[in-house]
């Protein structure tokens, strides 16, 4: 019996995370197709109906950004803790409580009506977003707790502390019994570029450049790579590896509370058990299939906010959104098992240890 | 007069592009013991691991007693009485050693253990009870018990992968004595593996070498051949490993004073009052079996272990308190024992990895520049003829040779002050240990202190110009190396000073 080795292979393609996103595509587009097929829809009609009301036009394509904003900028914060080899599962308890934040010094303070207080607010929710990973941070440096447990069930927390704040203390009752928090001022919402593009993806994009370089460029980035290829290296290097990973999770945390308030400002303008559509989660989506590359975070993270966005829309064709779910689902999955293939190599063996 | 019990024709054997054995052919004499000799990557282990049926050749055929074997697997080459004590040991840490000794199902003493466990703890002078868990046993008890488990699995044909290696100098020449015993006595056919000269001279009564997968030399009786002979064989040259000594030595450039250090996990004092200095232009030799306190010693000097007491001085500045980076910047390197996990990380590309010495330096910053450190990697590779194939590749993908040039290249190639060296040629083929104690002269000569841990003999009289023994977190002994010979610095190792 002849058996098969696995090995990592010793050159991988630098593109190979973006070709095996394009295998991952086409698988996720291929098995929508189907579904559609078998529920009697043509696939190529409905397909060229979500993109044309996804970047069809300057507001349908504006919309799609400012879906993408919260999937990028949850991505990032993904990213920049998985240099460590660490896994943030918390992005979507970091997105509320980035709003909470926000909407607790919004209701506290009288905040004064020009451009930096929108600045301050949104400072907030980034510091919202940091304190909501700052337990499991706190765990994992101290005791080594495993973070994708504690984040992951950060999430529970926070949603139910939402829950709480919407139906108790915060509750509008103007709100016609709807549980949500009073609506923020027109005074602090995030301005449009154009369109319906909210500011919110300018500072998107800015995130991005600055993770980039963070990860790719800086000292700091570099000692994070160290720290998570081997503990003990960044300690022969001098490198102060569990602070460094402590201040990176709490980067990462900042960036999920900031898709949170920056959310909150220009979508729903209220605390509300909505603020975030599971973007934590597509984050991580988004994330996994882009190898951890901020560029790729930015670019896939856009397609997912059009797909979402075209997902929504098709609904008046009496197709289920949630095609535009199993099309993301299945992307990632497509794009994990080929960037298998890209990066080991498969070979038999003939009796073999 | 000799009977053959066992006999390999043909034998060839590949993993993946090399070959590791090629038409190899091998006898062994019965209750002989037989030496195979060969440099690393020769291919003896490979050829024991096809002799006790865990490997399977692509060609070539195996007789025992006369009689052709068509597969041999592990269960069948127990039952005609092949038994292999590896390199890492195979046995189980939290059972006594009497349930080590007869778990396998081929184990004939199961009656009258007590009576055997006494006749062989008494061949091989093993004082430890048979109730005594594996894992309070010290190494080299481990090596004995591995051994009396294949006698009690009534194996007649016994394989012994570098048994020594582990072994202090007393150790080995206990080993010696039994082995002999067991060939004589019970007619034990014994196999070997070793690239020490000595141990074959003094073991065996028939050598086999191997030398790049070919079976160079076929039974050669023991009384007849030279070193010189064996040597050429192995290498195909004979190389002269004396190194000059008229180096000239300098100012202190390291000294440790007083350190006293406990290990946190068990309070027992690892390092207990250690004082020493290192000139410049001068290698300190730290003999001493793995484990008693050199790890800790070096981790101390280089700042990677902040909590003891005591002094340590560079280049007359107390830099006791101060952290890696700081001994950095003194110029102070240290090439740790474990390359891959300490000195290198694995799963971060060679390109990274690279820098893990300087990255903090405004050489290659202030921005990180990738062209920078590309061209930092390049100098390191042409000057340290390291062999890698892609910067972006992860470390791991690379030879062992080669990670260590890659270690030794980045913490070499700003000529330090201070070199701590731990094990730095562990493992390694004799080219790439040629190579990397051509490094070590070098910065000697060009006025470095070099403090050398290693439990290689060999390379510490041959790169020492002093050799201090720890024992148990004690320097028990000095020795100039003009003064000091195998014998005494081994026996410091093991304890025994007089």
């Amino acid at each position: 019996m002849n058996k098969y080795l696995i090995s990592k292979k010793i050159v991988i393609n630098d593109l190979s995370t973006f070709y095996s996103f394009l295998i991952g595509l086409s698988i996720g587009i291929t098995i929508g197709s189907i579904i559609l097929l078998v529920q009697g829809q043509n696939p190529i009609e409905v397909f060229s109906l979500m993109l044309r009301l996804s970047v069809g036009s300057i507001k349908s394509l504006s919309s799609s950004l400012n879906k993408a904003t919260p999937l990028i900028l949850a991505g990032l914060g993904i990213s920049i803790i998985n240099s460590v080899k660490l896994w943030n599962i918390g992005a979507e308890g970091q997105i509320f409580m980035g709003g909470i934040a926000l909407n607790f010094i919004y209701i506290s303070y009288q905040i004064p009506n020009s451009k930096l207080s929108i600045i301050l607010l949104l400072l907030t929710a980034f510091v919202g977003g940091s304190i909501c990973i700052l337990l499991p941070a706190l765990a994992k440096v101290l005791f080594g707790v495993n973070e994708i447990i504690t984040t992951l069930l950060f999430n529970y927390i926070i949603i139910g502390f939402t829950v709480y704040l919407v139906n108790g203390p915060w509750k509008d009752p103007n709100s016609l019994n709807f549980p949500a928090a009073t609506y923020v001022g027109k005074e602090v919402y995030l301005p449009t570029v154009f369109g319906r593009l909210s500011y919110g993806f300018i500072i998107c994009i800015l995130c991005t450049a600055g993770v980039h370089y963070l990860k790719e460029k800086s000292v700091f980035g570099y000692e994070l790579r160290i720290s998570g290829g081997s503990a003990l290296t960044a300690i022969y290097a001098g490198i102060n590896a569990k602070q460094k990973a402590f201040i990176a999770l709490l980067i990462g945390g900042g960036l999920a509370g900031l898709a949170g308030g920056i959310e909150l400002l220009s979508q729903t303008h209220r605390v509300s058990t909505g603020l975030s559509q599971g973007f934590g989660y597509t984050a991580i989506i988004v994330a996994a299939i882009t190898g951890m590359r901020p560029l790729g975070i930015f670019l896939v993270g856009s397609l997912f906010g059009a797909l979402t966005i075209g997902g929504t829309v098709i609904q008046t064709m009496g197709v289920s959104s949630y095609i535009a779910d199993v099309i993301q689902a299945t992307t990632l999955f497509g794009a994990l098992i080929s960037q298998f293939f890209f990066t080991y190599k498969i070979k038999e063996v003939t009796n073999d240890v | 007069m000799n009977q053959i019990i066992l006999e390999a024709k043909n034998i060839s054997k590949s993993f993946g592009k090399t070959q590791a054995l090629k038409n190899v052919d091998f006898y062994l004499n019965k209750a002989q013991i037989h030496g195979l000799l060969g440099e690393n990557g020769a291919g003896k282990s490979s050829l024991m691991n096809i002799l006790s049926g865990i490997y399977q050749p692509e060609g070539g055929s195996i007789y025992i007693e006369g009689e052709k074997v068509k597969k041999l697997n592990p269960d069948l080459a127990a039952r005609f009485g092949i038994g292999m004590v590896h390199q890492e040991f195979r046995l189980i840490n939290n059972f006594s050693i009497k349930d080590n000794l007869t778990l396998s199902k081929s184990n004939i003493y199961k009656a009258n253990f007590e009576e055997a466990f006494e006749k062989y703890s008494e061949i091989f002078s093993l004082s430890a009870k048979s109730s005594i868990l594996i894992n309070e046993l010290s190494v080299g008890e481990k090596q004995k018990i591995e051994i009396i488990k294949l006698i009690f699995n009534d194996n007649n044909i016994m394989l012994l992968d570098e048994p020594t290696a582990v072994l202090t100098p007393q150790e080995t020449n206990q080993l010696k004595i039994s082995l002999k015993k067991l060939s004589s006595e019970d007619d034990k056919t014994i196999v070997l593996i070793t690239h020490k000269l000595k141990e074959i001279q003094e073991f065996t009564e028939s050598i086999f070498v191997l030398k790049d997968g070919v079976m160079v030399a076929k039974d050669l009786k023991t009384q007849n051949v030279t070193n010189n002979d064996l040597v050429t064989l192995m290498m195909g040259e004979i190389k002269i490993s004396k190194i000059r000594k008229d180096n000239l030595k300098g100012t202190n450039k390291l000294e440790v004073k007083n350190i006293f250090f406990e290990n946190s996990h068990s309070n027992v004092p690892t390092l207990e009052n250690i004082s020493l200095t290192v000139q410049s232009g001068e290698v300190l030799g730290i003999a001493g079996v793995s484990g008693n306190g050199q790890v800790e010693l070096a981790n101390i000097i280089s700042g990677i272990e902040r909590d003891y007491k005591g002094k340590v001085i560079v280049n007359g500045k107390n830099i006791s308190n101060q952290g890696v980076r700081a001994r950095k910047n003194l110029n102070l390197s240290y090439i740790p024992e474990n390359r891959l996990g300490v000195g290198l990380a694995p799963g971060v590309s060679i390109i990274d990895n690279s820098a893990v010495k300087d990255y903090f330096k405004s050489r290659l910053g202030p921005h990180l520049s990738r062209n920078k450190m590309l061209d930092y990697l390049d100098l390191l590779i042409k000057q340290f003829s390291i062999k890698a194939p892609d910067p972006k590749a992860e470390v791991s993908t690379l030879s062992g040779g080669n990670m260590q040039k890659l270690l030794m290249g980045r913490e070499l190639i700003s000529n330090p002050e201070v070199i701590i060296a731990a094990q730095p040629t562990r493992g390694l083929d004799i080219s790439a240990v040629e190579a990397l104690h051509e490094l070590i002269i070098k910065q000697r000569d060009n006025g470095a202190a070099v403090m050398l841990v290693s439990e290689d003999l060999d390379e510490l009289f041959k790169l020492s110009d002093r050799i201090i023994v720890l024992y148990e977190g004690q320097i028990v002994k000095e020795f100039q190396i003009d003064e000091a010979d195998i014998e005494s610095v081994g026996l410091a190792m093991a304890g025994s000073v007089e």
